[in-house]
């Protein structure tokens, strides 16, 4: 039986969604002083009066739902899903005052694909926007691959009973320390070294390449926010074929890499179970789904003689495979390479790596290797168990952190949230070829929104169906959320209605 | 004589008619990035010409120049100019508040280029300053400072409020 929704519910949810909006306000400044720094006077207003509209909403919702309680699973959910749409209607504000957004509509969709680490984009002349609207960009994508709450959780909030719970609503279950908060920090600590040690390899590098020193570390902050949350945002249209850069490729995709493992292995890693790397389900299963759909892609590559040689191939094949395995969605091609030259079974293998995606709480999208692991193992159970005698006791295992038995509910579990993602991904490509696109763009167009990938074969853009860019936008929050809390919101939201019903009868 | 006359002027005109289109005949043809990347195998290893405005960072290599030429909505191409080939003197490069310098580019286009493992680019074998640059406005409008003040005076009362009441947090 579902509970009722009281006063006191909406406190709780009001309470916690307003200081997330306040940590998005506040994270506002920061392309603030950047456009301040660059002499961008009118950038620098626009952010100015986006942060004081954020904050103003965020205040004000804290002050109406000022409450003592501690939130339960439901609120938890619902706070991480709601969390996410007031944030990626708040943050598009900018975009919209910056003038290179068609429609609100538009600004919306660049927002949650920054927040979900996706990285397609709808944003006009993007080679002619101010380094605040930049930073934005890329400080979108890097939060949101940390997650927004965490954000909050970190800054915010003192004491946080309940808050793992938010936690978990944001595709963030593993538990690192006993604490959250300590959790939250840890997220961050890892995060804000690897950004440290990135900005300054990857603004060397483009030194290296002939970049002033001045820009070098932006465009190396900018690479790397945008690698290790796998987001695939660049600053400028061409993406990573802006640099022409090997090295400057090689170092995102080493960055790109790390940032699709669990924060639990870098956990494990960092408090020397160094061992864990080499046995860890999802490395295993994410070498192996990298070497197979590789393979598919030298395959259609070679067969078609795209490129002149093992180098050329390597250098682009590799990396937008990668790329897009990890969810990332840089790109050392033009998107309609794709279709024009990469050809069906390109696109295919490049597809499946999408969908499989990264690891499990990590800042990438998809499946998940972890999932895909599991569901091989218990397949292979199965399989050992009906060739086995029938009074013999087969029980199947996995190595993530520790070993694990694998039980029906875990395998159920992970079959279930699977099914789900091939749902959207077909939502996605059945709306796209009922506007006229082919199948193989329609549905890697599709998997790359729901997988929160971002690579482009050129169906997304301005001009695109509105009803498109609204499907690809719940794709991108309910693949980055995998799915529980959003379905709790959609839940709470229908109760909050029966529930009023249910009160106006009863006056 | 009238003759003569007659058939040196047909001449003349058939010579100035013709001059120009034998002389447009070899100039190569001016493309855009989304013909040079929506039909890469046929205009792989031909020479064309392009045109854009010179994005921010011209990137001196050992080899020779980058750089990348905007030609429109989220649309660019990488040119190579090898170390030989004049290059004109550059003003400015795109950045916010700058326009860049508009060049016009001969060069051989490849779609996947030998000498830079696959990328798609053009080898410059001339470059020409069509547009220098110049500053761009950048003005702060007097509507949005009206915005700002009074969302900020907004935020201020509400974070009074907020922050006059002792016990704002959560109890966990």
């Amino acid at each position: 039986m579902i509970r009722r929704v009281w006063r006191e519910d909406f406190r709780i949810i009001g309470y916690y969604t307003g200081l997330v909006t306040i940590g998005v306000g506040l994270l506002m400044l920061v392309p603030m002083v950047t456009s301040l720094v660059f002499r961008e006077w009118a950038s620098a207003l626009d952010f100015a009066i986006s942060a004081a509209l954020t904050l103003l909403v965020g205040y004000v919702l804290v002050l109406i739902s000022r409450t003592k309680s501690t939130p339960g699973l439901t609120h938890a959910m619902v706070i991480a899903a709601g969390s996410w749409l007031v944030a990626m209607v708040l943050s598009g504000v900018p975009y919209m005052l910056s003038g290179h957004s068609e429609s609100f509509l538009d600004a919306c969709f660049d927002t949650m694909s920054g927040y979900t680490t996706t990285g397609i984009f709808l944003l006009q002349d993007l080679d002619h926007i101010s380094q605040g609207l930049n930073m934005w960009r890329h400080l979108l994508t890097y939060v949101g691959g940390q997650g927004i709450v965490v954000l909050a959780l970190t800054f915010l909030i003192g004491s946080t009973g309940g808050a793992f719970k938010i936690m978990v609503g944001e595709g963030k279950e593993e538990k690192l320390e006993p604490n959250v908060r300590h959790i939250a920090v840890l997220i961050w600590r890892i995060s804000l070294i690897y950004l440290g040690v990135g900005t300054v390899a990857l603004g060397l590098i483009a030194i290296a390449n002939g970049i002033k020193p001045s820009l070098a570390f932006f465009h190396g902050a900018y690479v790397f926010m945008s690698a290790w949350s796998t987001g695939g945002f660049a600053p400028y249209s061409q993406n990573m074929l802006y640099y022409h850069s090997s090295a400057m490729e090689i170092a995102s995709m080493v960055f790109f890499i790390l940032g699709s493992f669990n924060f639990a292995l870098h956990y494990a890693i960092w408090s020397g179970n160094r061992r864990e790397i080499l046995r860890n389900v999802e490395i295993v299963s994410f070498t192996i789904t990298v070497l197979t759909t590789f393979s598919l892609v030298c395959l259609a590559l070679m067969q078609r003689g795209v490129y002149p040689d093992a180098v050329a191939l390597f250098r682009r094949g590799f990396f937008q495979l990668v790329s897009g395995h990890t969810t990332t969605g840089q790109s050392n091609i033009y998107a309609r390479t794709f279709v024009r030259e990469w050809g069906p079974l390109g696109m295919l293998a490049t597809t499946i790596a999408m969908a499989i995606g990264a690891s499990a709480a990590s800042t990438g999208g998809g499946f998940k290797g972890l999932r895909m692991g599991i569901i091989v193992k218990g397949i292979a159970t199965d399989i050992r168990k009906l060739l086995s005698p029938e009074r013999a006791v087969v029980t199947g295992h996995y190595h993530h952190l520790h070993d694990n038995t694998l039980t029906d509910s875990v395998v159920k579990g992970a079959a279930v949230i699977v099914v789900l993602y091939v749902l959207i991904y077909v939502v996605g490509a059945v709306v796209g070829m009922a506007y006229g696109y082919p199948m193989v763009d329609a549905f890697f167009e599709s998997v790359s929104a729901g997988s929160n990938t971002g690579l482009s074969c050129g169906v997304t853009q301005a001009s695109m169906p509105t009803l498109l860019k609204i499907v690809y936008m719940l794709e991108m929050w309910m693949g980055r959320l995998e799915f529980l809390s959003v379905f709790t919101l959609f839940g709470f939201i229908a109760t909050s209605f029966r529930s009023m019903r249910v009160r106006k009868a009863a006056v | 004589m009238k003759k003569l006359c007659a058939v040196l002027i047909i001449v003349a005109l058939a010579v100035l008619i013709v001059a120009p289109v034998s002389a447009s005949a070899v100039q190569p043809p001016l493309l855009s990035t989304n013909e040079l990347v929506e039909n890469s195998y046929k205009w792989d290893g031909q020479t064309v010409s392009f045109k854009g405005e010179i994005l921010q960072d011209l990137m001196v290599r050992e080899d020779g120049t980058w750089m990348n030429l905007s030609d429109g909505n989220n649309t660019a191409m990488g040119v190579f100019v090898p170390k030989g080939v004049a290059m004109p003197v550059i003003s400015r490069t795109e950045d916010y508040r700058t326009v860049g310098d508009v060049v016009l580019i001969t060069g051989v286009f490849h779609r996947v280029c030998a000498q830079h493992e696959g990328e798609t680019d053009i080898h410059a074998v001339s470059v020409t300053v069509l547009t220098p640059g110049s500053a761009k406005a950048n003005p702060i409008r007097l509507g949005r400072a009206v915005w700002f003040v009074v969302l900020a005076g907004l935020l201020g009362l509400v974070m009074w409020l907020y922050y006059r009441k002792p016990g704002r947090g959560t109890e966990h």
